[in-house]
């Protein structure tokens, strides 16, 4: 490690330390559950691992084994040494099964997400038929949260041990197996799974299997084919079961076989047949082998099976090679389950969707997508920074970065305008002039995001990365070009360009390189025709009308004049499609920059026509069936002229972006129970007035935790002993027998006696109204001071330990409120950045210096408040609404300290500025581990921006994904287990673990296939255009794994792409500042009609298809199957009660689904369907509906009558 | 499209706006270019024509150009087949059927079509008569209403004590009540809780495990109707329960019968428009009804799901063979046509036909009646009961079964038995008890699906399975179906029973099934 890095990592550290003293101090008081922070420092995964688990051991054997083999090899190792009982302390075959199974899930999830403790229920030892015994693994929904390889791995390692054990494979029943068909189905079609595993793939797995996989119901609906099996518990979908056989095994077979090949014990000689398809020819869809192997490769690659995208395009490309363009096929999946308000941006790879551009900017990379400002806001800001978008390729979703290094917007303004618009301010004022989105701008993808994806390399645009490199090939001298101020070679005056072009046989600079692909060789020849009989007009003959157009052109075509021609449909739409700015009148089309059109077209320098038709080629007049006229342009200009944009992408919108305090629903501000006194807002002040059934004020009945005090042997609910003052502990007493049970080892209170668990919780009675007055008193508040203290009805926790009311109103003093584990979070989209500059985080060179950056990403020293710097690894950057939440919080904190636990505070936060260089936790969903990382400083954008490591070692990418910070101290003072509730998936989301400093090898290696060059080799672009593999080409485009293990692992992330601002656009996604959902899906039609590259039609059916129509049938069902509820008292029933009032309180009861609620789109569904021109299946679909809800909601003696009764 | 098939024929038709004779269609079918010939039909017809005769057909392959001798040959052949012979005359009676009134309703083959001796009345037919606004207080009406009903039943049994008054008793005390199942929950040990509800509140009633009534807890289903006697326990919480009675239907009961021997076919899920409707074996089924062996079938029940409508499920319209629900009940209507016009024909919607989901189902709205005209079909909602000559059946779609078959064990309720279903619900004496569940509800002022009356035949579909049997003397029938089994049907391992018809005898209620796939 370099010595900066290892100055950067004490830094943290030390501040970490300080913390935790503070905290240590301040938990030693007693009132909190434990009497020591309960957040262990991991140093390493090995750590996490153990600490994760619980296994004492672990952590000491991963260490050694980890330097000798891979972390998969290091998962079977351990098996033997838990079946030795080298580790971990089972003396049960199934607990060594277990205990080897959970190891290798944590050990290949690097201890970060929960899916080892609560993705595995148990490992059970059954009978076979024959008498012998197999092992059965019981999988839990959070399994999911492990990925296909852990999964997969899973059995393999539960086989291993099985074999050791000398237990005997799994032999399954028949009516065993058609069940796991059957309920692969159901899961699928209820939840979806990522891959769909054909019935005969289920069938084959099944009957081969040799570990039996079950678990644990899942969802609501069962199965009704084969039910109530012997060994089969439930007639639901067993989730956690149905992930781990579809996109574990059946999905993960190759990676799986690597494994079982090093094994001598382990022989799964089916995994051969799986891979190859090659499954006995059983019953179902067995169609003409070819056929179906074309169809099955198709849908294979459109969901973005990683083993099998090569399969993609690369056969098409070949086939149509010698005649034509070589083009990805398009993918339509990213179109599906469309949503009403979330627009289309472009169908599947149509002309005027994102043209494809390569490289990463320095806010891009790790499933994001580099898209225009410009084009953010001409999509009526339906686009913001860190808005997910649903994609067409590489992968399937990604979050929206701004980058204004590309291409922005083609529109056609009302006022006849055809212009490009890349200034966002430009944008935003032409927003309500745009008539039609012609073209989307570019959209940047880096590499790596195709190495991730195992995606064939789509052909690339024509852009100025490349063209530099063909013309530096040239006999040009480019570096005495790049020398000379006054050319730009990104951006050349006409004649320079065509100077270039023809002097030094360089192929057209993109700037003047039009999308020719896009338009037939019939356009090309009409355009020719045209142009050569247009009409040279002075530009100032235009006087003020064409100004803006022109004028900013003003210093290329100055004496030239501008080119008018005629306007016909045919030429305008040529024009249009080729992206040349001009403008149209109602007479002509009139193109102030035409030389390079002209040249292109083949026109001599008096746009003199010199070629007919009959000179092109065959060849060029067919190419793509006579539909690109690129080879025509080749045959007649006077210099190459590459694809422009080859490659369209089309995507969606998928989530908007956030930036969210995280706040339970209703809020809670302390976790005390109150019970149904506080009201539905669980209003403590009230509950402590509130007369209870014994009609003494705030005295309620609530089930709590007993706790006694050693010292002095008091009972209590509270955690320090209101009589002595020493800390309790929970106190377990059975119910049945009244004896006192100590938890066992393993954390467990069994009553031997009456066998059952038992807990510590019990009912009591309670004087809130006292213990709120003595809470307020403690920490010195008045009941003014908050506007509520929100309580908890009850408590969820096994043994039912309730927070300090104190916490709570501090909590509520300062506004914050607290999660199920007693931390107060903020959500935030991740995004990625590598290098920033002080100024665009409205901080200064001196905050940066303060934090230990020396020099910017050129390693001049660091001065300037827009000098771009290279981001540490766990360095973020908060949004403004997270900063404001994080004071907050800071101030909570320090009240906390000072108030309840009597200790020093600890930010002393005045301004937002203070807050630089603070400690907070990031931690993802469904993970148990958090990350510490420091504040650099701030966006506007709606998002958390940080180093793609630090997300990385979240376990989190970014496509559009979300997580939370905390701040530190908060975690240290406020989080406890006792808190966390008592069910499946309880620890998930909770920090049982922290990570103090990221190991770049430790983190979900998706990160590590980013690229961090600052230039592609032209090789490498010319690559794309024979869709090679993205693998060949690590070696040239270097990606972030190269320096793994090296000292420049923390460093050197260069990026090929700059961009102004990282939070340029719209600060928030139209999607999140209009109102309804009808305003929503109106301006999403809206656009669609304006987008060139959308088929509204298509639209506006998908929106009734999924949407509407889901949405309509979905609560037409649930109003005949409602629940009720009393409108007084909050009681819900099942079924109307036949007393018609409530049964509890006498209150009115009412339904909960209203007729309001079910028909609240049929109007709007029947118009878009009409408007829009939508099939007659679809209206007849809606029509036949509208009569059901009609038949449900009228009366047929009492219709709405129309004047005509009155006649 | 290809014209092989007479539906396909009589689509195309339909289509093209002509209705046609059988025998039209089958002469068409068997020319040698029947998409020619058809046309060519379609020129030639007047233009005032909407039916296509077989005499239309006849001038037409008569005037055919160079009509190849071989042709002719076989177009003769296919006429002296004996199904075509029967379709002849069955078709002069459509004819007839159609456009005049009953005194052309004789039947060839000795079918019985006096009017006199045929009765056929409708009850519980709530067609225009929903009065239900979709509010609280509508559904608050049907669940007392279905209480008043059902607890009617049981009163003789049973002296009900309102649950508001059992409260206010003293431990120890016998007690009996009626009431609706609003909970069944197992405690720790095993015994069962049962919330039984009436109108004045709910009370629990506790069911021991090992009493020989636990056995009875398996077969409940929510919202059913029973009545329990037992006594209070010590503190008066709760009632030991020591037996329980269902509405049910009497051991003894002594079924109607008809004066005559006269026949019933009770089918259902006929499923047109989806690509696995079973033409073919339709055909048969009609053609057979021509037949002297079907001449005392005087009747025709179809217990829902005429066509398989759009929308059922995501992505239907690729699994559709006719896209469009008006022309599916058009087609419908014509392979309706095809059954002998002296048949009378009752019908009701399944939760494929256009009409509301949720049950009761009110039979089909103007437009679909005026397009399944044909034979003067009646149509009465789901469930309603049909009187034929005496005979009481009720028709019921069937939807409950599912819920019936998913809750309860599988000796009592399956598949492959859906009659002994159909035997539980006939112990409810209802059709749907169970709120919440699979089986949708639209509230009304009354509870449309309490079998008030005990039916004398209960006849249901929707699962497409065959089966049928008797409990206590009332012929429980499933009808299969006459779709052949569809992609999803596979995947959930359901075989189906398609191309059957059952047919009972109304003198006796002994039935027979005829298979035509």
């Amino acid at each position: 490690m370099r010595e900066e890095d290892t100055q950067y990592f004490a830094r943290i550290e030390d501040r970490l330390d300080e913390a935790f003293d503070l905290a240590r101090a301040a938990k030693s008081t007693g009132y909190d559950p434990k009497t020591d922070v309960e957040i262990p420092v991991a140093k390493d995964m090995a750590d996490r691992v153990e600490n994760i688990l619980g296994i004492d051991g672990v952590a000491e054997r991963v260490r050694e084994l980890e330097g000798e083999m891979s972390r998969e090899e290091a998962a079977l190792e351990l098996v033997t040494d838990f079946v030795d009982g080298n580790v971990g302390d089972y003396d049960s075959r199934e607990g060594k099964v277990e205990g080897a199974v959970r190891t290798a899930v944590a050990l290949l999830t690097e201890g970060v997400v929960a899916a080892p403790i609560e993705g595995i229920d148990r490992v059970e030892i059954l009978e076979n038929d024959d008498g012998t015994e197999f092992v059965n693994v019981y999988y839990a929904g959070p399994i999911r949260s492990a990925g296909g390889t852990a999964q997969a791995l899973s059995v393999l390692v539960a086989d291993y041990a099985r074999s050791l054990l000398g237990i005997d494979e799994y032999k399954a029943r028949t009516d065993e197996v058609e069940r796991y068909v059957e309920e692969i189905n159901l899961y699928d079609k209820e939840t979806g799974l990522q891959y769909s595993p054909k019935d005969k793939e289920t069938r084959f797995i099944a009957e081969n299997m040799p570990i039996m996989l079950d678990g644990e119901a899942t969802g609501d609906e069962e199965v009704s084919g084969f039910r109530d099996l012997e060994r089969v518990d439930t007639n639901s979908a067993r989730g956690g079961m149905c992930l781990v056989m579809a996109e574990g095994i059946a999905l993960k077979a190759p990676k799986i076989q690597r494994y079982t090949r090093q094994l001598d014990e382990v022989e799964w000689p089916w995994l051969q047949d799986l891979i190859d398809g090659t499954i006995g020819k059983d019953d179902d869809t067995d169609e003409g082998s070819d056929e179906g192997a074309d169809d099955e490769s198709a849908t294979e690659s459109e969901a973005g099976v990683e083993d099998d995208t090569e399969a993609e395009s690369g056969g098409d490309a070949d086939a149509d090679g010698p005649d034509g363009s070589v083009r990805v096929d398009p993918a339509t999946k990213f179109l599906r389950d469309l949503i009403a308000g979330r627009p289309v941006f472009g169908h599947p790879s149509a002309p005027g969707g994102f043209r494809l551009r390569y490289g990463r900017a320095r806010n891009h990379g790790f499933a994001t997508a580099g898209v225009h400002p410009a084009t953010m806001h001409i999509v009526d800001d339906f686009i913001a920074t860190g808005t997910q978008i649903k994609t067409e390729r590489p992968g399937k979703a990604g979050g929206v970065v701004p980058v204004d290094s590309i291409d922005g917007p083609l529109v056609r303004l009302a006022n006849g305008d055809v212009r490009r618009i890349d200034d966002p301010e430009e944008a935003k004022e032409l927003q309500n002039g745009v008539e039609k989105i012609i073209d989307l701008g570019e959209y940047l993808v880096n590499f790596g995001e195709f190495v991730e994806n195992n995606h064939p390399l789509a052909p690339a645009s024509y852009v100025f990365e490349w063209w530099i490199q063909d013309f530096e090939e040239t006999d040009a001298n480019v570096q005495a070009l790049r020398d000379d101020p006054t050319i730009d070679l990104e951006d050349p005056t006409v004649e320079t360009a065509l100077s270039w072009a023809t002097a030094f046989d360089a192929p057209l600079h993109p700037k003047f390189t039009y999308l020719w692909h896009d338009i037939s060789v019939a356009e090309f020849d009409a355009l020719t025709d045209a142009v050569a009989d247009g009409e040279l007009v002075a530009a100032e003959v235009d006087g003020g009308t064409s100004a803006p157009l022109e004028a900013d052109n003003e210093p290329e075509h100055g004496e030239e004049g501008t080119l008018v021609l005629e306007r016909t449909p045919a030429i305008r739409e040529t024009l249009e499609h080729l992206l040349v700015e001009h403008r149209q009148t109602d007479e002509t089309l009139r193109v102030p920059i035409w030389r390079p059109l002209a040249r292109t077209l083949g026109l001599s320098d008096d746009r003199e026509r010199t070629w007919s038709m009959e000179d092109l080629s065959i060849r060029a007049r067919e190419w793509d069936d006579g539909d690109n006229a690129i080879e025509a342009v080749n045959e007649v200009a006077p210099f190459t002229v590459r694809e422009r944009a080859p490659t369209r992408i089309g995507n969606r919108m998928g989530r908007p972006e956030k930036s969210e305090r995280r706040d339970l629903s209703p809020a809670v501000h302390t976790l005390f129970p109150i019970g149904e006194a506080g009201g539905s807002q669980r209003n403590v002040g009230d509950a402590a007035r509130h007369r209870g059934e014994s009609g003494r004020r705030g005295e309620i009945s609530v089930r709590i935790g007993q706790r006694k005090c050693p010292d002095c042997g008091a009972f209590g609910f509270k955690a320090k002993c209101s009589n002595c003052g020493g800390h309790t502990e929970p106190h377990y007493e059975c119910d049945d027998c009244g004896s006192v049970v100590e938890p066992d080892e393993s954390g467990r209170v069994y009553c031997d006696r009456c066998e059952w668990e038992v807990e510590s919780a019990t009912w009591q009675e309670i004087d809130l109204n006292a213990e709120f007055r003595d809470a307020l008193e403690r920490v010195g508040e008045r009941e003014a001071s908050f506007d509520i203290l929100k309580g908890v009805k009850g408590l969820t926790s096994a043994n039912k330990t309730p927070e300090p009311i104190e916490k709570g109103i501090l909590r509520a003093k300062h506004d914050v409120s607290s999660f199920k584990d007693g931390t107060v979070r903020y959500d935030m989209t991740d995004l990625p950045v590598t290098a920033v500059r002080p100024e665009e985080l409205d901080v200064t060179a001196d905050h940066f210096r303060e934090l230990g950056y020396e020099t910017d990403i050129d390693g001049e020293l660091l001065r300037f408040d827009d000098q771009l710097v290279e981001l540490k690894v766990q360095d973020i950057v908060l949004s403004t609404g997270a900063a404001e939440h994080m004071m907050q919080t800071a101030h909570f904190v320090d009240d906390l300290l000072d108030q309840f636990y009597g200790v020093e505070r600890f930010y002393e936060i005045e301004d937002r500025d203070d807050l630089i260089g603070e400690l907070v936790f990031g931690m993802a969903p469904h993970t148990s581990a958090a990350v510490v990382g420091r504040v650099v400083g701030f966006t506007t954008a709606a998002v958390g921006y940080a180093h793609p490591y630090f997300h990385a070692a979240k376990r989190r990418n970014c496509d559009g994904d979300e997580d939370c910070v905390m701040l530190l101290m908060d975690g240290l003072l406020n989080f406890s287990k006792e808190y966390l509730p008592d069910k499946r998936g309880g620890q998930m989301d909770a920090p049982l673990v922290m990570s103090s400093r990221i190991d770049p090898s430790e983190i979900d290696d998706e990160a590590h296939n980013m690229d961090i060059v600052r230039q592609y080799p032209k090789e490498f672009y010319e690559a794309t255009l024979r869709m090679e593999d993205p693998d060949d080409w690590e070696d040239e485009v270097t990606i972030a794994e190269e320096y793994l293990g090296t000292d420049r692992e923390y460093t050197g992330f260069d990026h090929t792409h700059d961009t102004t601002d990282i939070a340029a656009g719209p600060d928030l996604s139209a999607y999140k500042t209009l109102g309804s959902m009808m305003d929503k899906m109106d301006a999403q039609l809206f656009l669609a009609r304006k987008l060139r590259a959308v088929d509204e039609t298509d639209v506006a059916e998908r929106v009734i298809e999924y949407h509407f129509l889901p949405d309509l049938i979905g609560n037409l069902r649930a109003f005949s199957r409602q629940e009720t509820r009393c409108l007084d008292c909050g009681e819900k029933y099942r079924r109307m009660p036949l007393t018609g009032e409530c049964r509890e309180c006498g209150g009115r009861v009412n339904l909960t689904v209203h007729q309001g609620s079910v028909n609240k789109y049929m109007d709007t569904a029947i118009q878009v369907a009409e408007e829009f021109d939508c099939r007659d299946y679809t209206k007849q679909r809606l029509e036949v509906l509208e009569t059901k809800l009609e038949s449900i909601f009228e009366n047929d003696k009492n219709k709405q009558s129309g004047i005509a009764d009155f006649m | 499209m290809p014209l092989e098939t007479p539906a396909r024929i009589v689509r195309a038709l339909v289509s093209r706006g002509y209705n046609a004779e059988r025998e039209a269609v089958t002469l068409i079918a068997g020319s040698d270019d029947p998409g020619n010939t058809l046309a060519r039909v379609v020129e030639t017809v007047p233009d005032d024509a909407l039916r296509i005769t077989a005499d239309h057909v006849r001038e037409v392959l008569a005037s055919a150009p160079a009509a190849d001798p071989s042709g002719t040959a076989s177009q003769s052949a296919a006429a002296s087949d004996p199904s075509v012979s029967g379709a002849v005359s069955g078709d002069s009676t459509t004819h007839a059927g159609q456009n005049t009134p009953s005194e052309a309703k004789g039947s060839p083959t000795g079918r019985n079509t006096d009017q006199s001796v045929r009765s056929l009345d409708i009850a519980n037919d709530m067609t225009g008569q929903s009065t239900g606004t979709g509010e609280y207080d509508d559904f608050v009406k049907v669940f007392r209403d279905r209480y008043a009903k059902l607890s009617k039943m049981l009163r003789g049994r049973v002296n009900h004590r309102p649950t508001k008054a059992l409260s206010n008793m003293s431990g120890g005390e016998d007690a009996e009540l009626i009431g609706l199942v609003d909970d069944v929950r197992s405690t720790k040990s095993g015994h069962w809780i049962i919330d039984l509800e009436d109108t004045t509140g709910t009370f629990p009633c506790l069911v021991m495990k090992d009493k020989g009534i636990a056995s009875y807890v398996d077969d409940l289903l929510l919202d059913e109707c029973i009545a329990v006697e037992g006594t209070l326990s010590g503190d008066g919480g709760i009632l030991f329960v020591d037996s329980m009675h269902f509405p049910d239907v009497p051991r003894s009961y002594r079924p109607n019968t008809a004066d005559r021997h006269v026949q019933a076919a009770l089918i259902s899920d006929v499923h047109v428009g989806s690509q696995e409707f079973m033409a073919d074996a339709w055909n048969r089924f009609a053609e057979w009804l021509h037949t002297e062996e079907a001449e005392h079938i005087e009747y025709l029940l179809i217990a829902g799901d005429m066509v398989e409508g759009v929308g059922i499920y995501p992505n239907q319209d690729e699994e559709l063979d006719v896209i469009d629900i008006y022309d599916q009940y058009e087609v419908f209507s014509e392979h309706l046509k095809s059954v002998p016009g002296d048949i009378d024909i009752v019908m009701i919607p399944g939760n494929h036909d256009a009409v509301r989901l949720a049950e009761p189902q009110p039979g089909f709205d103007d437009e679909l009646r005026d397009i399944m005209s044909v034979h003067d079909a009646q149509i009465t909602s789901n469930p309603s009961m049909v009187t034929l000559e005496g005979v009481k059946i009720l028709m019921y779609h069937g939807v409950s079964l599912d819920e019936v078959i998913a809750e309860l064990p599988s000796e009592k309720a399956s598949y492959d038995e859906p009659h002994k279903a159909m035997y539980q619900l006939l112990k409810k004496r209802h059709v749907a008890p169970q709120f919440g569940g699979h089986t949708r509800l639209a509230p009304e002022e009354l509870d449309y699906l309490v079998m008030e009356d005990v039916p004398d035949i209960f006849h249901t579909g929707h699962v497409h399975k065959l089966g049928w049997g008797k409990y206590h003397n009332v012929l429980a029938v499933n009808s299969g179906c006459w779709q052949a089994q569809t992609d999803f049907q596979k995947s959930v391992n359901i075989d189906p029973d398609s191309g059957y018809a059952p047919i009972v005898d109304l003198d006796t209620l002994n039935m027979t099934v005829r298979k035509f796939s």
